[in-house]
Parts: C-alpha cells; structure tokens; sequence
C-alpha cells in the first residue's frame, strides 16, 4: 500500500541524529517526514544522561551555531552544569550538562511537533526501495510505502542489535525497545560494506538506596553556564548535584570470579568496544595495577530517583552485577532498577560515504549518527545535522556542503569517518583536532553560522543576535587599539596587583591585553574605567589578543595547504595506471578512494612522496582538461 | 607535505670540492633572502658582482648573483642563483644563511618538482619526475641513516619517545580531565619538559654540524713513539712543520695545523707518543694528547708496518671513546725490504703508505673525505645535507620546547608547541599521526568515565 503523498526527505530514526536531520531538513523548506518505531521516545537518551564534555561540547556548540537543536534542547532539561578545563586554555575548555531524561525528550519533541514542513510518523521500518542504485522510498512493518527523493538512515544501534548480559543474549534496540532486524537484513542484501560493534551501559540505581552522605559532593558552577547563544539564561531548570564514589579490591575481586561467565571474555560477543569507555570488567583486567576506579553518581533527572553510575559499564551476569555493585562505598545497600548490559549492533563503513554522508553506492541514501561507528549524542547529531542539510539541498538540486577540519570539530570527525573509518566507536577528543586553537566553543558561531546562514539553515532572530554580537567584538577590539596607555598616567598599585612587570613605554591596551596574566576585566581595572561590554564580548577580544600569533600561525598554515591539497580526485582516477605508485600506496589509495588530495594525505600508510606522484598526475589531468576547454572556446 | 607558495634553497651544484658552487633560491621570498644577503638590489637577468654576507654583516664569500623573474626561470617561480666559490662549506654557510633568513631547506626533486608544477616541464615527463622523486627520497632517506652514528640515531630515537610520552600526558590531561590523571596541575609537566629541552641541547652537540662547518674537523693523529706521525702530518701538510727525529718522544707538545681537504677546515693534531715516562715534560705532553683525542673528529691511528698491532695498540684503542672514527694507517712499507706487512692477529684494514717516501697518502686523503661523508659524487642528497636536516629540526623542536615552558600556564598553547615540536621532528623520522596518540592515551591510562 502506498502513502497518499510524497515526501522531498524522510528520515528514518528519531535520535539525535534523526530528530537534527529531520529539523534541518525541514527548516530549508523541503517536505520531511520522520519515521519512527515510536514517538515515546524521540530524543531518547539510551545511555548517560549527559550532554557535553570535551570535544563533545565543541560538538554541542556547533550545532547551535548552524540552528541546530541539540543545544536548546539541553539548557532547557539540564540540571547540573559545568565547565570542564576552565584554567587550561578556551581551546580546550568545554561544557558539560547533566540532563533530565524527561525534559529533554520533551523539549526535542516540541521542537519537531512546532517545525514547518515536518510531519511525523510511528511505524518500524522494514525496508529501503532503491532503483536502479538509486534510494525511491521506503517501507515500514505494515507494509505502507512512503516514496520519498532522498532518504537518511539514522538507525543507531537498532541495527540487528543483541543485548548481553552474562552469557544470555536477545535481540533488541536497546534495552526495553526491539531491534530492527528486517530493516538490517535487508540492508545486507546491498552492497555495502557492514561491520560489528559493542558498547555498553552500567546497571541503573534507585537512589532511596544510596548513602550520598559517603560520597563526594559535585556540585554544578555558578554562575549555571548554558549551551547556546540563543538561550535564555533564566530557563533553566532547578540544578543538582552529581556524587563521586569508587571501586575498591573487593568489588575487583567479585568481578574477576564472573569473569568466566562474562560475554567479553569468553568469546561471545564479536563487536569491538571502544577503549576510552571500557566496562568495568575491562578496567580490571587492563590496568590490574589499578586499585580503585572512579564512579561519578549522576541523577536521571528531577522528577525520578533512578540515578546513573558512570564508570562501571558492564555485560556481566545480573548477580555478579548485584554483589560488585554493593562492595562499593554509598552502595551497600543498593537496589538496581535495570541491569547493566552490552549490545551489539551493525554499523556501515563510513570510508563507503561522500563528506556530505551520502552513499557513494546508493544515491540519494544518508547515513548519520551510531550505522557510521560512532557513539556520542552529540556526534550523532552533528551528522544528523549535516545528513538532513545535504539530503535537503540535493532535493534543491544545490550543491551538497560539509564544514572542513580546519573551521569545525563537525569537519575533523565526517573527515575522519569518511577517510580513515573505525575500528571502534569514534568519539570526538581535542586531540583528533590539528587546528585546535581555531576550533573553540566560544568561537562556533564566528566559524559557522554566516554559512549556514547563506545555506538557509539561520532564521533572522538568529542572525541578528549573532550579527550583533560580532560588531559588539570589532568595536570593542577598535576601542582597546586606539586607548594608548601612558606609564605616568597610570596607577602604580593597581599595576602591581596585575602586572609582573610595570610598564615603561607607550602601549596600547589591546597589546597590553597580549600578557599572559592579564584579564579583560583586570586591564580595565587598570585603564580606570569599567567594561561597557558584556564578559563574552570581553573574553572573545581578550582570546584574540592572547592568541593571536599562533592562531595566526595555523590559518597561515591551512592557506598555505589549500593551493594544491584542495585539489579534487576524480571518482574513477585511475591509480593503477599511475608510474611510480607503490603496490601499497596503490592498494591503500584504492581502498580508501579519497575525494580530494588533502584526504589522500591522511590515510595512514600514504607517504608524502606519494602525495607529491599524485599531485604531478592529478596535475596533468588538470593541465589536459584546461587545455581541451581551451580549445573548445576557440 | 609542502606546498608551492614556500621559497626553498640548496645547493644546485654537485657535491664535493669545486671551482664553482651554486646556491639556489626559488620561490616568492627568494629577492628579498638574497637582497638581505647581498645588501643591495638585484636586477633580473644580470650577473652582477656581490659580497655575501650573513646577518652580522660579516663576510661569508664573495661571487655573481643572477636573478631570474618569474615565470621566466626553472621552476616558474623567481630563482635566485648565488654562485660561490666552490667547497662545500663555503655553500654550506651560504645556504644556512638563506635558511635563517626566511626560506626552507628544499626537499629531494623539489625543484624539479615544481617546474613541472608551474607547467615549466613537458608533460610527457610526468613519470620521469615520479621517479625522481621516488629515487631521491629513498637515497635521502639512506643517507640520512647513514649520516647518523649508531648512536645519534640512537638519541634522536629515544628523543622522540620522550617527546610522545610527554605529549601523551599533556593531551591526556587535556582530553579527561575527569580522569584524575591531571599532570598539568601537579607540576610533572614542566619537569619532563625541561629535561627533554636539555636532552635536546646535548644531542644538538652531538650532531655537531655547526662546529663541522665553522671550525672544521680535528683530526688527530696518535701511534706509538717515533712510529712516524710526525713525517705523515708533513706529508699531508706539505711542509716541515712539526719536528722529524729519529728520537722517540721528539713532539712533546701537540702540533696543531690548518690543512684544507675538499674544501673543508680540518685542524690536524700531531701528538705526542702514548707512552709511560717519568719525564715532567713529556708527560705533559701525554695529558694533552688525550684532551686532543678527546675532542677529535676522526684519529688517524700510525702503526709499524712491520710489527702490526702490537700490546701498545690493544692498550691504547681500548682507551679511546668509543664512537670515534678511526683510520688505521701502518706505516714504513719503505723498510718492510719486500717482506709482508705484520697482519696476524689485526682486526683492521690498514691504509699502506710510506711516510718518507710520499707513497699512499692520496689513500689517506680519500678515507678522511669519505668519512665526513664526500665520497660519494653522485648522490642527490648528500650526508652533510641530511645532517644539516636533523639539525634544523632539532633547533626547531629547541624553539617549540622553550615556548612550551613560557606557555605552562596556558595549557592548550603548551601542547601546541609539543606538538609542532613533535611535527619538526617527525621530519626526520616519519610521521605519527593523532590517532596514535590517542592509542598511547588509553595503553597508558584508564579512561572511562
């Protein structure tokens, strides 16, 4: 049966990759419609119920600065805040917000309900129609068929998902929602390349049963800090504390006795796990020489008393779960709500997608978020985001778009993906940045929103707040360039409360402000007068005194690499016929097929002797196709 | 990778001694370097006649500028050929020179390269220019290994190591600041990178090109008493500078002379005999033989040809530092009366000559050149040129770890430097990309929160 009308962009799941592909789908005016297999759970938080976190809320901020969700979403049902590196450095500071599972579902929800152009609907989806490799719609478990131009699939773990604990395993989605195995059967029926992966949850706890008052208190920074530029600062909900507790060598020695009915290790569980989130049991086999682990309490939210050990993720049999779980301080007499498992689910080569995250194999199909090997909301909503911008701009038949390594952390993670692949769930850290002093949170808007906005992704409320904004920072850098600050008219205490050095010469404030050990606020202290400017307005021109000479060093860096590394290669460049490729190089180069030469230089194995080979031969390609044009003008 | 809009240099002209030597410019910067090295304007397509000199304005050769303006040149771009008197080290200054003033050391076939780039090369040579490339990169590669002593590679190596593990926890504690492994706060950072700044220094001396260029190579001759080191170094010198008796224990004090081979400053140290003595003088004079030894490029080690190695010789080479080089000379083939020379036993291949008569010496002279790395003509990218590369980049990887230090109190511009530090070193050792580094953050640490 078909469905009365046809869609421009349909999306398939309703997480975060799904719900921010949908919104920005719609809100460049293509006809969307988001199907999920159920509307209780759009915007569902399966794991931690956190948003943010090092190079995670780099993620969150430019999300916000191309109109997306995610950051509204989470000031609206955060209930506990931080900054996290606060005293190292504002490239690598980041935010970090506990979320009441239920607010931000809902919030998420009233954002899609309110979208124009976006209609929703509740069914699973058991398979894709493609055409001659060419995606035309889909149909759900009822048999109904949406004809649709474009299509993303945001299927997250749901993909022949199996959920283990100890050494029994059932299929499901995540714990409590059923997995979409003939959507995933019938996905391996095409050509594309499908791997297996893992990742896991701790068992969720009743806080009647914790003893906080053995823990240590975090409590969230005040004054709250908040996600997005557009938030409102008063909308945020009553803040809570987190708790900090451990492991100890008994809760060790219990999970080692359960370790020959854990699925890990005994060889039953296939998918590799990510190394940075580790079970519990992995902890302890790893790093033996580790006593105590750390275990951050984090609440669920402000109307539940269902709490979240982060730190103790585990597949271990429910009562070896039960008997750890109680070795621990705060926890001895703790009643677990939910058992902790691991689930394994199937995910799609990335290095099989094109930077705009449509199939090389299939057009007109998207993939966005955990089918990419990734894990992290805030990484699948970057590529919903970017999934659902591109689907809708192909509709348009515009040009398809993706931020570069050099302007987003967005750019450095679809690069990665697309160009070297996984080999366990990827997670964004700074450190995956080459350009990290550009690529700060409190820069995302600078880096991103005049383009989405010339994409059509920015409203005018939007826009106008960021354009004022930004005048606020040039005039405000124009003022401190101009106030010459003469050593005699100055306050010699004030001075010597700031400075290691008191000033001899003429400076101007602005240059002033390049000191390490002087704040926006303190140099004004020092000039005499107070700020008339708001601290964002402060910190941006006081990062961009400090900074300057190496931010300086890497745009120079990433000009001097356009020239030639911007060069496109061509999808059916032949390699082979290339004189003086290694047999390696070659190989490497065919399994990657890199789109333009800069990605050529990332694959690990390709030697810069080879990039220069490529760049001769591409080269003369160009020269040879300049040279035809040439002659068909004449 | 590296990109046409650098202006890079080397030197254009074969390796080794030469009447003319040519270093060359090419690039947007390439005017202004040698206008800076000239101190006056160049006009295109001239010769014309300039004193080379460096930032202190001191004098470095004199010789023919010839500018040729893009796109009318080689590579396209503007080149600047500055022609000097031959010898390496002339060139070698020279080209530090347009190094400190603002171009880069030019990779191997990178001229060609980029007059192939700039359309300045038939296109049918595309693969010819493949080749080079290849071809050049392996031979620079092999020379740069071959430039290394066992031991300097070994250093830079363990270098480089230090330099991961430090970056490892800088970019650890940056990543997981959750993950009570905070080396930033606890004061270990400026610790490791204050001694890897001095690791850094020392291995810079080691690698000694700086002094090789500027004060040459102390080449010092030892042997047993009256074994003949003095009638060699007169052979070498060409004059009769130390005093030739037939008295053992004659040069009590160290003969030091400038000789000049293939172009390079080599201060050549006749010394006295290692012996035991009870004389006051010439026990002097054994004391400073060993400071001389001590500090020496190369030891030409005399031995009688008649009696080979002998106790003495044991004694001594058991004494020298061990990663010295060393040339083993046996001397008076002339009173050898057709017998063989004494090789039992000997665990070298000696150089034969005869001192008095002026037989063999020309062997000398080559084993010294191809010692410090000028036998091979034909290579592209000479040793001295290899070297040089370890050199610049550890006097970058220098500059980014003092830096590093200055910025302690802001984090993120600390690893920054560490790893820009880390970048110039990987030139010369091969890359290590960001995904190994995360590999060590979690072999190392447990993270997980």
């Amino acid at each position: 049966m078909k469905y009365h009308e046809n869609f421009d962009v349909i999306v398939i799941g309703g997480g975060h990759a799904g719900t921010e592909a949908a919104l920005a789908s719609a809100r460049l005016g293509t006809r969307t419609l988001l199907i999920t297999h159920n509307i209780e759970t759009l915007g569902q938080m399966s794991c931690n119920p956190s948003i943010g976190g090092i190079g995670k809320g780099h993620l969150v901020k430019e999300i916000d600065a191309m109109g997306g969700m995610m950051a509204k979403a989470i000031d609206q049902s955060g209930i506990q805040f931080r900054i996290l590196n606060q005293s190292k450095g504002p490239a690598v500071r980041a935010t970090r917000a506990q979320a009441d599972r239920v607010l931000y579902k809902a919030a998420i929800r009233t954002a899609l309900e309110n979208q124009e152009n976006l209609s929703i609907f509740q069914q699973a989806v058991d398979d894709v129609i493609i055409k001659a490799d060419k995606i035309v719609g889909v149909k759900t478990q009822m048999g109904l068929i949406f004809y649709a131009k474009k299509v993303v699939l945001t299927a997250g773990t749901f993909l022949s998902g199996l959920v283990h604990v100890g050494l029994e395993n059932y299929e499901a989605g995540r714990a409590g929602d059923p997995s979409a195995s003939s959507l995933a059967l019938k996905l391996r029926e095409l050509d594309l390349p499908v791997g297996r992966l893992k990742t896991g949850t701790p068992p969720r706890l009743d806080g009647r049963t914790i003893d906080y008052s053995k823990m240590i208190e975090q409590s969230g920074d005040f004054p709250t800090p908040y996600f997005s530029n557009l938030s409102n600062k008063n909308e945020h909900p009553q803040q809570i504390s987190c708790w900090i507790t451990h492991t100890n060598t008994q809760t060790h020695e219990i999970i080692k006795e359960g370790l020959d009915r854990s699925p890990m290790y005994t060889g039953v569980i296939e998918g590799v796990g990510p190394r940075y989130c580790p079970s519990v049991e992995d902890k302890i086999q790893r790093f033996a020489d580790k006593s105590s682990h750390q275990i951050f309490i984090e609440p669920e939210g402000l109307t539940t008393h269902e709490v979240y050990p982060n730190g103790i993720s585990t597949s271990l049999p429910f009562d070896i779960q039960c008997d750890f779980v109680r070795t621990i301080v705060g926890l001895e007499n703790v009643h677990i709500l939910r058992p902790g498992y691991a689930i394994e689910y199937d995910y799609y080569d990335p290095r099989s997608l094109r930077s705009s995250l449509e199939s090389k194999v299939i057009e007109g199909l998207f993939f966005a978020g955990q089918v990419n090997g990734t894990t992290g909301y805030e990484e699948a909503a970057a590529q919903g985001l970017i999934a659902g911008m591109n689907a809708a701009l192909a509709v348009q038949n515009k040009e398809c778009w993706s931020p570069s390594r050099d302007e987003s952390y967005i750019g450095v993670m679809i690069d990665d993906l697309t160009t070297r692949g996984v080999t366990e769930p990827y997670r964004m850290f700074t450190s995956r940045a080459e350009y990290r002093l550009l690529l700060r949170e409190d820069n995302a808007d600078i880096r991103l929103t005049p383009k989405a906005r010339t994409l059509g992704l920015i409203d005018d409320h939007h826009w106008e707040s960021f354009s004022r904004k930004q005048d606020q920072i040039e005039n405000e850098k124009t003022k401190l360039k101009k106030t010459i600050l003469k050593p005699k008219n100055l306050n010699k205490s004030i001075q010597n409360k700031y400075l290691s050095k008191e000033i001899e010469n003429e400076y101007s404030a602005f240059d002033l402000l390049k000191r390490p050990e002087l704040s926006f606020v303190s140099l004004y202290e020092i000039m005499g007068e107070t700020p008339s400017v708001d601290k964002v307005i402060g910190e941006q021109v006081e990062i961009f005194a400090k900074y300057s000479g190496y931010i300086n060093r890497q745009k120079e860096e990433i000009e001097r690499n356009k020239a030639h590394l911007k060069l496109n290669i061509p999808a059916d460049f032949d390699y082979n016929a290339i004189h003086g490729l290694s047999i390696e190089a070659k190989q490497l180069l065919l399994k990657h097929l890199p789109e333009t030469l800069d990605q050529a230089t990332r694959i690990s194995g390709i030697t810069p002797a080879t990039i220069s080979i490529l760049l001769v031969h591409l080269k003369r390609k160009n020269i040879y196709g300049s040279v035809k044009q040439k002659k068909r003008v004449a | 990778m590296h990109n046409l809009n650098d202006t890079i240099s080397a030197v254009a002209t074969a390796p080794g001694p030469g009447g003319i030597g040519i270093v060359r410019l090419a690039g947007p910067k390439a005017l202004s370097i040698a206008e800076k090295i000239c101190s006056k304007p160049i006009t295109p397509n001239q010769f014309s006649f300039h004193s080379f000199k460096n930032a202190k304005k001191e004098l470095i050769d004199q010789g023919v500028a010839l500018f040729f303006q893009k796109p009318h040149s080689f590579t396209g771009d503007d080149v600047i050929e500055l022609h000097a008197h031959g010898g390496p080290i002339v060139l070698q200054i020279l080209l530090q020179e347009c190094i400190s003033q603002g171009s880069r050391l030019a990779e191997p076939g990178e001229f060609t390269k980029r007059a192939y780039l700039n359309n300045k090369i038939d296109l049918s040579q595309a693969e010819a220019v493949a080749d080079l490339i290849n071809a050049s990169t392996t031979k620079a590669a092999k020379s740069a290994m071959q430039s290394l002593s066992g031991n300097f590679s070994k250093k830079i190596n363990e270098l480089l190591e230090k330099l991961i593990q430090l970056r490892t926890y800088v970019e650890a504690s940056l990543d997981f600041p959750e993950e009570e492994i905070d080396f930033i706060k606890d004061g270990q950072i400026k610790e490791k990178i204050e001694s890897l700044a001095i690791s850094i220094q020392e291995i810079t001396k080691t690698a000694k090109q700086g002094k090789l260029l500027r004060e040459g190579v102390q080449l010092v001759l030892i042997g047993q008493p009256n074994v003949g080191k003095s009638s060699l170094l007169n052979q070498l010198l060409g004059e009769d500078k130390a005093i030739v008796a037939e008295v053992p224990g004659t040069t009590r004090d160290p003969v030091s002379s400038q000789l000049s081979l293939g172009g390079i400053p080599i201060n050549l140290v006749d010394t006295a005999g290692l012996r035991e003595t009870d004389d006051v003088v010439e026990k002097i004079g054994i004391t400073k033989t060993w400071d001389n030894i001590r500090t020496a490029g190369i030891i030409i080690f005399l031995v009688d040809a008649r009696t080979g190695i002998t106790e003495y010789e044991k004694n001594v080479y058991k004494q020298l530092p061990k990663d010295i080089n060393i040339i083993w000379v046996y001397n008076k083939l002339d009173l050898l009366n057709g017998q063989k020379a004494n090789l039992t036993q000997d665990f070298v291949e000696p150089i034969f000559i005869s001192a008095k008569l002026n037989q063999g010496i020309e062997h000398v002279h080559d084993e010294i050149l191809k010692l410090l790395g000028f036998h091979d003509a034909d290579s592209n990218e000479q040793i001295f040129m290899a070297r040089e590369r370890h050199v610049v980049a550890l006097n970058e990887v220098n500059n980014h770890l003092a830096n590093a230090i200055y910025n302690l109190k802001n984090p993120d511009l600390c690893a920054e430097d560490l790893s820009l530090s880390q970048k110039a070193l990987s030139r010369v050792t091969g890359s290590f990309s960001s995904e190994d580094l995360l590999g060590e953050i979690f072999s190392q640490f447990c993270i997980g929160k």
